[in-house]
Parts: C-alpha cells; structure tokens; sequence
C-alpha cells in the first residue's frame, strides 16, 4: 500500500476552518489529521478518510461553531440598544415639558391621519361589493345644444334605451331600466304605511347586482306581475321585528295610490343595501307592471323623459371608450334619425356610460339619485391628514433640535469614548421612537374616543378595530416606523454632527445663522396654519353666502306638513287657518328645497301639431294658494283659479292650465314672458294654456341652476306648507298637531321648517367647514405648542447678544424686534407659498356651486395677520422674559 | 451533586486525562477510552465534553509540540485541576454511598409484556 501520507480531504478541512472557533481550530485540526494518518495506515485511506469526513460533520454543532459577524453585531446592538432606551427614558422624564408637548402633537396628528384615513377608505369602498363591479356601468345622457356646448348631462337615461342597448350590442350582456320614487302606500293586514319608496326595475337588475338574498332568490323573484321584494328593514317595518319567524315570503301587500288598490304578493327580502352604495332601495317590483299603467310611448322612447335609471353590463374584458364611441355613432341615428328641424338627432345627444365606481365619488349629474361624495373632498381630507401628521413630526424635529445645547455635553463624551456617528444617530432614533411608541396608545384612544362623534357627523358608519382589520394593524405599524424615523431623522442628524472640542468647552457648536433648516421648519407651520385659516374663512364665507342668499322664496317661518296622499281637504286647510297665528296655507305635491322629480312628457303645440321639447320640465302639483304663501310673484299673466282645478282622467287627455317658470318661458323660446300667455302644452294627459310665468326661483340647492319648471292646479297633495306668525310658536305648533289628529287619528303628524329644509342642502358643505375648522384647530394648538419650544431655542441661541445689545442700549422693544423679526420673515415666506396652493384649491371648490362669492383681498391677507398674531400672544411670555435679562449674567458665562 | 456537577461521559473523560497524567491530549484520550472501555468515541463528543470541563475549572490545558503528522499543528495538553480531582472525589464518594445503602435482596427481571399479553420472563432462578 501506499505509504505517502497524504492530506486529509481539503474540503471537509475548509469547511472546519470556516466554522470552528478559532481558538480550537489548531489544536483539533491536529488531532484529526494525526489519527487520519493512524488510521489510513491502519486500515485504509478511503476509510481514514470517511472516518475524517465524518467526525467533522459531527463536530458542526452550537458549541463548536464560532460567532459569526451577524450574531456579533446583534449582540453589540442589542446591548447598545438597552443603553439607548435607558439614557431615553431617562430623557424624556427629565425634560417632562418638551416630552409632553410632543406627545399630544404626536397623538393628535396620528389620530387626525388614522381617522381621515378610515373615512377615505370608506369613500373608495362605495359599489366595490358587488361581483361584477368593474363591468357594471350606468347609461347617461347628454344633451349638447347647437353651438356644441353640453347643455345637460342626465344621470337617468329615457325608458327605451335598456332594451335596445341590449339587444343591439353583443357585448352588453345585461341592461336594467329603473324607476324610482313612486311612493304608493303599503297596506299590510289593515295597516297602512304612507308614501313608502317603491322602485320598480326590470328583470335583469338581479344579473347585474347580486343583492344577497334572505328569503326567496334572485331567479324567480319577479316571475310573478305582481311580486315585491323587501329588503330587511322594510320586512321589518312591515311585519314587525319578529318577522323572520312570520312566513312572509306569499304575504299580500296592498299598493294603493290616486283610488287604486292592487294586491301584491312578497317573493322574496334582500339584505339591507350597505350603506357604501350609491343608491338605495327598500322595496323592489317588477317594471312590466308599469306597463299597465303608463302608455306605449312612455315605456319606449328613446328621447327625453330622463326619467329611468339605466345600468348594464358589459362583458369582462370590453373596451367601453370604443364601445361608448360606437354606440353613439350608431343608436342616434338608428332610433332617432334626423328631428324635426332636418338636423341628426346625432349631433344633440350622446350616451356615456358610467363606471359604477366612479360614482360615488366623481359624478354630480342632473338628478343624482342621492347626493353623492365628492373626489375633490377626499383630496382635501387627504392633503389635511398628511399635513397634520407632517406638523406633529415636525414639531418633533423643532423641540428636539432647539434645546440641543443641553445634549451637548453628553454627545462629545460620547464621541470621545468613540462612539461612531451612526451610533449617535441610532440613540437619538431610539429616543424619537420611543417617544411615538409612547404616544401610539394615547392617539388610539383618541380615535376611539372621537369616532362616534365623526360617524354621526358624516353619517357614516366606520369601525376602527385593529384586532379584527388586518390592514388596518399594518397602517398602524408602517406608521409607527414612519414617524419615528421622519421625526427622528433630523434631530439625530443634527445633534450627531456637532465639533467635539467646542462642545466640551461648552461653546456654540452649530451654526446659528438666521436661516436654516429648522426656519423652513417653523415656515412649514405656518404654511399649513394659514392655509386652514384661509379655507375656513372662504368656506365659511361661502356658507353665509347661502344662508343669506334669497333664493327666490320665503322659507322663514313655514312649515311644511307632510299629510298622507290626497287625504286631507279644504276642511282641513281651513281649521288649520282659524289659529291667528296661520297667516298662509297652501297644498302642493312637493315644496322648494325638495327634489324635482316629476316629470311628465311634455310637447309644445305649434298650430296643429305639438312638438316635443328638448329639454326636462319637471312639475309639481299646487293649490291657488300656493304662490302666496311662498311670496314668488308672477311676472306675466295670472294665478289659478279656485274652481278651476285639472283632474285626471285615466288615459284620456283632460284640460290643464299651466304656470311656468321664467327660464321654461326662455327654453321655449320667448324672452319676453309675456308673450307666451295663452300658448298650449300638451303635459302628460293633460292640454291647454300656459297661463302664467312666475319669476325664478331656486326650488333645488344652490349647486344647480335654476331648472325651467311647471306648476299646475292638480289634488295630488302630498304637503300643506303654512306661513305662521312670529308670536307663540308652541301654541300654534300644538295646534296644528291637534288639527291633525282631529283628521287623522292613525298617523302621527310631521312637519318640517322650511328654513331648516333649506339648510340640510348644504350639509355636505357643513361637515366640510366644521372638520376643517376641527383640524385648523389641531394644526394650530400643535403649531403653538412648536412655537414655544422654537422661540425658546432662538432665545437660547441669542442670549449673548441679547447681553451685549443691552449693555450697548437696546430698549426692551428693540430686543422684542430682534426676536419677532425672525418670526415676521417666516410667517412672510410661508405666505406666500402657501396661498397660491389654497387659492387655487378653494377657488376650484367653490366652482362647484353655481352661485358662488368671489374670494376678496382681506381673505386673503386675514389668516397671515391673524397668524401673526397668535405668534406674539404665544411667545410673548419667553419674549418678555428675555428682555428683561440681566445682561452681566450672561456675558459672564464665557 | 450541585456543588460539583458531572456528567457521566464527563467523568470517564476527566478519570482519563488524570490516568494519562501529562499525556493526556486529543488522540491519547480518545483512544485510551477506546481501548479501556470498548466503546467509540467520537471527536466532537469528547472535545465537547473536555471544553466543558474547561469551562468548568476541572480541567485547564497548554500547548504543546507539533508534530509534521498533525501537519505541523501543536498538540494541547489537558491536566486536572485540584477542583476536578476533588469533583472526581465527590462523585465517587456519592456512587460508593449510594451502593452501600443497597439492601441485600434478590432482583427479578421486569415484565416484558408483548403481544398477547403474555409475559416473556417470568423470573430468572436467583443469581
């Protein structure tokens, strides 16, 4: 056999020298290659060296193996680390004022972000429930007018666009027409619910959005004519609460309206409809049903009489701006061809089709189904949470920094025992984070604590539980990490980096200058502090704007009484007249501040032949005395007689009278009102004169322009609005609450003031100005709570010459001008940074309203002064005090 | 017990190194305890248990020569320690009490139960 003595394998010694601890490596190394020798002359080599291989595998364990440079530079940070904590708390316990401070900035604005965050998520949640969201869109039409300007864009489309979309196009697998607000009464086992909301939808509403079903399902729900689906509210209002162990699925229901008394019959109870969508349906029925009732025409048209919500769906995967861009090139002129005037039909009507979940958010068509939120609110919320978080942290940075001279001392040992600057660094991170941590709990009761208020207020139901909302614990996380190092960075940056001898001396070791980073700190704070100030005086303004405004009407001191349909008489008007205080009574179908929603189709007669008009006369239903009570005059021709009342007749076309509007009496094309006394419309089944104009007024909100409109004297009254006196009110509100129930001994009475009714218009713009004014607060209280510590630290900075500018003379306000000034130049800068930003903001907002103030130049200049001001009244204190400094205490300290 | 823990593996070694008395090194031990006792030992088993016992103060050590067939590497050299020997001491004073404390009885075998329940031995003739 060979004699040679070969090497051990080198692979397995590598692989020893790699693992082992050094300090054995030699010595066992030696063992094992002395008895690989032994053995492979013992026996074999191929043995010696298994045996060698072998024992080195066994040999890889825990107490063998040396400490890696990761395991050594965890164990070195771990141990700082407690170090860092240590010397942290013991920090923040020392200077308990700046800790405090810091830690309601902190919470506050992580509260502000956090609930502002949950309501944005809300926002973008509306529609996304349903299965087929992304193919889901509804049918819009817009009305162009000659020069090619969008006259109108309607949220609803006409009756007989569902169909034929379908039909026509491969790609649109399901269109559903809808109409709402009927409001028929329910009769259920002998009782009666006015005016309940019934919405009648065609068949294929069930494809499109898959509404869960309690009882019954979507397939066969409306087989029957006459079948109603409930939702569980209304299956509870109906039945009672107990309804579930009720069989109500084959109940009858009884929907009665104008005389008519027809039997339906339950198939099925939806879920209640969440409230993130955009519309809302208690009760749902067939629309073939429909068809019984309203003609031909009606059902099918394709123009006008935007009265039907449309959706469809599109098969997944379809292009909509080409199909959109096809449609409209086809369907106009396939169903419409050319009008009347010789023109295509083409060039004054478009369909555009909605994505569903642009609704909510982004759509502000004609006659919205429900008010919808706004994108352009959700962009402000979001710039304000950011901010406000972005002021905490930088409040943070200020009242680190600006007390550094305390730190210094301890920064230079440390260096001179030879900590590196990352060291430093990570010390004051740990601090930054340490002080988060701390405020995370308070901020978290803050949000619990503020929520129900904000859910009432917005009228929202959000839910902050991290436990439950996985994605709700990581914001939380990433925002803990987040904050720490925003805040956290600047100061540990800035105190690291500081001259080791001057500090050990005790002398000035940073740059002082008039201008640095921490200005365009404090410059920030008041950037957002102005910009706040700025919105809530333009909101506000806006709001007063309205309040003040006259929209046409009198709505101080009316009442409006709501009464179940056509129940009440002149019996009834006239008892409620004999109180002294009720000065004016008038029945109508719907008052000012409500919705224009009826809508009847309407042609215009021309000599033998009537024409229909282009654009949406919506009606309501008055008495004579309805002009009167709300104080709208008549600026051409006469009110409605007494005796002369329209009553409807089935399908036959009866006479009518009309009133219309100065802006219908415009859109039919006559400027002088007058002369359009005696024309005939055909409106609906009825025919004959116009036979006044009443000036314009502004029956919706201010958002929208003033709509031609229609008045005619026709009993189907829903409210009796009443104009009372000023003397007495309970008196004269218990007495209409007793004339009611003299008449109707069943349902309570409900009324509503006018004034009130007006102001709910508004209260989208409400809640803005009042969560802008809450977070102007916030943003304000933390920028004061800066403002201390930063004046403090200029102070500290200056005290020498506040010393030396004393002895050589200096009058105490001298020395308040050397330290306000700073402030003055600062608050200068920010303004003019920040209001172009808001000016710009605001300014788009208020375009929102049709109606609309001008933003004026003390707007613009007040938040700057009123800044300015706030800033002396905070620091005025730690101003006066420096002022009053002995001068040789301070120049002694050298 | 608590004053002067040993394992057992650990005691043979530590009984080894004081037999080989200022040869004791890595390959010596490990094969004076092959021969003595017949049974293997493995490398890392035994320089864990004599690091331990490093640890432990019973044993402490020294380099010394190197050889050209460790491939110039030194040998380490391991003594006991006075607290060794007296942990030596300890232990066997414990055995020996323990053994002496022993009734003189007769042992049986323990039941083996397997399979059907029935038992393998039923008690060897005393030995």
């Amino acid at each position: 056999m060979d004699q040679r003595q070969p090497t051990p394998p080198q692979w397995s010694t590598r692989f020893l020298s790699w693992f082992l601890k050094k300090e054995y490596l030699e010595d066992i190394l030696g063992d094992l290659q002395e008895e690989h020798q032994l053995r492979g002359m013992d026996t074999n080599w191929l043995k010696a060296k298994r045996w060698y291989n072998w024992q080195i595998l066994k040999l890889f364990r825990p107490s063998m193996m040396k400490k890696f440079k990761t395991q050594n530079t965890i164990e070195k940070e771990t141990s700082m680390l407690r170090n860092y904590l240590k010397i942290g708390l013991r920090n923040l316990w020392k200077y308990k004022t700046g800790t405090f401070i810091n830690v309601i900035g902190l919470s506050s604005g992580l509260a502000a972000f956090v609930l502002i965050a949950l309501f944005i998520q809300d926002e973008y949640r509306y529609d996304r429930h349903f299965e087929n969201a992304e193919d889901i869109y509804r049918v819009t039409v817009k009305n162009y007018e000659r020069s090619g300007n969008i006259s109108r864009h309607w949220a609803f489309a006409s009756a007989g666009h569902a169909e034929r979309l379908k039909t026509d196009y491969a790609n649109i697998l399901h269109a559903t027409r809808i109409m709402p607000g009927a409001t028929p009464d329910l009769i259920v086992q002998d009782k009666r619910f006015p005016e309940e909301e019934v919405v009648f939808a065609s068949q294929d509403i069930f494809k499109i959005f898959n509404f869960p079903f309690i009882e019954g399902n979507a397939e066969n729900a409306f087989e029957g004519l006459y079948s109603l689906v409930l939702t569980r509210s209304s299956a509870a209002k109906l039945f009672g609460d107990d309804w579930q162990e009720k069989r109500v699925i084959g109940h009858q229901v009884v929907m009665a309206q104008d005389n008519n008394s027809i039997p339906f019959t339950i198939t099925g109870i939806m879920e209640d409809m969440p409230e993130q969508q955009h519309f809302h349906f208690s009760y749902l029925a067939p629309i073939r049903f429909l068809e019984q009732i309203l003609d031909e025409g009606t059902m099918n048209n394709v123009g006008g009489n935007y009265n039907w919500l449309t959706y469809i769906q599109t098969a997944p995967g379809t292009s909509m701006p080409q199909l959109q861009e096809h449609i409209n090139e086809e369907f106009w002129d396939k169903y419409m061809g050319k009008l009347s005037t010789g023109e295509e039909a083409r060039m004054f009507y478009d369909f555009e089709f909605q994505p569903i979940l642009d609704i909510h958010l982004t759509s502000n068509l004609e006659s919205e189904i429900e008010t919808n939120g706004s994108i352009q609110q959700v962009y402000i919320f979001s710039i304000i949470g950011i901010l406000l978080l972005l002021v905490a942290c930088v409040n943070y940075m200020n009242i680190a920094t600006s007390h550094y001279s305390r730190r210094m001392k301890e920064v230079g040992i440390r260096k001179v025992i030879g900590a590196f600057k990352s060291s430093l660094v990570k010390q004051f991170l740990t601090e930054s984070t340490l002080i988060t941590v701390i405020s995370f709990p308070l901020s978290l009761l803050l949000i619990q604590w503020v929520l129900p208020y904000l859910n009432r207020f917005m009228g929202k139901t959000l839910i902050f539980n991290p436990a439950a909302q996985s994605d709700l614990l990581g914001l939380l996380l990433v925002l803990l990490i987040f904050v720490s190092i925003l805040a956290g960075l600047y100061p540990a940056l800035f105190l690291s980096r500081i001259n080791l001898v001057k500090a050990l001396k005790g002398e000035k070791v940073i740059n002082t200058s008039r201008w640095n980073f921490r200005s365009w700190l404090v410059t920030f704070q008041y950037a957002v502090t102005i910009s706040l100030i700025f919105a809530i005086l333009v909101i506000e303004g806006q709001m007063q704007y309205i309040k003040k405004s006259d929209p046409g009407y009198e709505r101080e001191y009316v009442l409006r009484v709501d009464i179940p349909r056509n129940s009440m008489s002149d019996t009834y008007k006239n008892e409620l007249l004999s109180h002294p205080n009720v000065m004016k009574a008038s029945y109508s179908s719907r008052i000012p501040t409500g919705r224009l929603a009826d809508n009847w189709r309407t042609r215009f007669v021309k000599g033998d032949s009537a024409e229909t008009i282009n654009f949406r006369l919506p009606m309501i239903s008055v008495d004579p005395d309805f002009l009167d009570t709300y104080a709208i005059d008549l600026i051409a021709g006469e009110n409605f007689r007494e005796n002369k009342m329209t009553v409807l007749d089935g399908n036959t076309t009866v006479p009518g009278q009309y009133i219309i509007n100065e802006s219908a009496a415009k859109a039919l094309g006559f400027i002088d009102a007058s002369e359009i006394i005696g024309e005939e419309l055909v409106y609906g089944s009825t025919k004959g004169p116009i036979i006044g104009v009443m000036e314009d007024f502004h029956f919706e909100s201010l958002h929208s322009q003033i709509v031609p409109m229609l008045l005619m004297f026709h009993d189907d009254f829903r409210h009796i609005s009443l104009k009372i006196g000023t003397k007495d009110i309970p008196a004269t509100l218990a007495h209409i609450e007793d004339t009611y129930a003299m008449f109707d001994a069943e349902t309570t009475v409900r009324y509503h003031f006018v004034d009130e009714l007006f102001d709910e218009q508004y209260q989208k713009e409400e809640r803005l100005s009042t969560m802008i004014k809450v977070f102007a607060l916030i943003a304000i209280l933390i920028g004061c709570l800066g403002l201390i510590g930063m004046v403090g630290f200029i102070i500290e900075t200056k005290v020498k010459e506040i010393g030396v500018r004393k002895v050589l003379g200096a009058s105490s306000q001298n020395i308040w001008m050397l330290i306000g000034n700073q402030f003055l130049v600062l608050a200068g800068i920010a303004f003019l940074l920040a209001l172009p930003i808001s000016y710009w903001l605001l300014n788009g907002w208020l375009n929102e309203f049709v109606y609309r103030i001008d933003i004026s130049v003390l707007t613009i200049i007040a938040p700057v002064i009123v800044t300015i001001l706030l800033t002396f009244l905070v620091t005025s204190y730690q101003t006066l005090r420096a002022t009053r400094v002995n001068p040789v205490a301070y120049l002694k300290d050298e | 017990m608590k004053e002067y823990p040993l394992g057992e593996f650990e005691e043979i070694v530590l009984l080894t190194v004081a037999i080989l008395h200022g040869e004791a090194y890595g390959v010596s031990i490990k094969q004076e305890i092959e021969t003595r006792l017949g049974r293997d030992v493995s490398v890392s088993a035994l320089q864990t248990a004599l690091r331990r016992l490093e640890k432990k103060a019973y044993l402490k050590s020294e380099f010394g020569e190197a050889t050209a067939m460790r491939g110039g590497k030194r040998k380490r050299f391991f003594q006991v320690t006075k607290t060794g020997k007296t942990a030596l001491d300890h232990a066997k004073e414990t055995r020996m009490k323990l053994w002496a404390a022993m009734p003189d009885v007769k042992f049986e075998y323990a039941r083996i139960w397997i399979k059907d329940n029935q038992p393998l031995h039923n008690g060897l003739p005393d030995s």
